[in-house]
């Protein structure tokens, strides 16, 4: 459950982002595949080696998705359903894996804004995330 | 054991050479009491803890950070043996301070952050990988000596 405060944060590291869904989507994407080479087994569609275009336009879907979960901070288990249903169902993400990305997306903001992603917002958009993980592994079993 | 290439001793070593012990060593704590709050159990005695200004600000946390990235550096010399370098750690954290090893690996991960958040797109996905490492190390060589 997010503070207003909280919320109000999430929007504000969300500000920074829209707009460069892909970009950041493919960087993030790249630096989980390159710090934990073992999450790659999910993604094996982009092959052994994925090429740029391919981590935009995955990185674009898997950040447009966070969007569509900040605009849903109040009900995200709604929001995310379908994405919820297609993880238990058929990507079966061990949920182990959310954490690495969690780090790695809050790595790739500290290195791209740098002092405009303050404490504040790195704690916000932690807890965010984390909620946003244990929604779309809820329905595993 | 951890074997670290080369080419990740030469990035990670580089990179510590450019840290500000002192400032860094403040932030990864004061961060890692914001961001995890039940990581300020172990700090009872460290005063105001009650706002984020208040944490990132607190001397006794500055001082301790600084302390724990001063160690944090005797990794950086010893990153072939972890595990030496750190067993008398490892056995103070166990029996002295009864410091669950999980925070081990939030302090590393906020470290990893701290550093992305001061050198920027130097911290490219290599250099993160090669930090992840050390610090995953260090965790695991801090937790080694519990029983």
């Amino acid at each position: 459950m997010l503070s207003a405060q909280e919320r109000a944060h999430v929007a504000q590291v969300w500000d920074l982002i829209a707009g460069h869904e892909a970009a950041f989507g493919a960087e993030l994407l790249l630096r989980l595949f390159t710090v934990y080479p073992s999450t790659k087994i999910y993604f094996k569609h982009l092959g052994v080696c994925p090429d740029e275009a391919q981590l935009l336009t995955h990185g674009q879907r898997v950040l447009q998705a966070v969007g569509v979960a900040v605009q849903h901070t109040d009900h995200l288990r709604a929001a995310l359903s379908p994405l919820a249903d297609l993880h238990a169902q058929v990507l079966r993400v061990d949920p182990a894996n959310f954490p690495l990305l969690i780090q790695c997306f809050h790595v790739m903001l500290a290195s791209h804004l740098q002092g405009e992603f303050t404490v504040q917002m790195q704690a916000a958009w932690d807890k965010f995330l984390t909620e946003v993980a244990m929604v779309l592994t809820e329905k595993y079993r | 054991m951890v074997h670290f290439t080369a080419e990740e001793k030469a990035a990670i070593t580089s990179l510590w050479g450019k840290v500000n012990v002192e400032e860094a060593g403040g932030e990864a704590l004061g961060r890692l009491l914001v961001v995890y709050p039940w990581t300020q159990r172990f700090f009872d005695n460290f005063g105001n803890l009650s706002s984020t200004s208040a944490i990132m600000g607190n001397p006794k946390v500055k001082a301790h950070g600084k302390k724990v990235l001063t160690s944090f550096g005797d990794a950086i010399k010893n990153m072939d043996n972890l595990k030496g370098a750190f067993a008398k750690l490892s056995e103070l954290h166990c029996d002295k301070l009864h410091v669950d090893p999980e925070n081990f690996r939030l302090l590393g991960n906020v470290l990893v952050c701290v550093l992305a958040h001061h050198f920027g797109h130097e911290f490219n996905p290599q250099v993160q990988a090669a930090f992840q490492k050390v610090v995953a190390g260090v965790a695991n060589a801090l937790a080694h000596k519990y029983h």
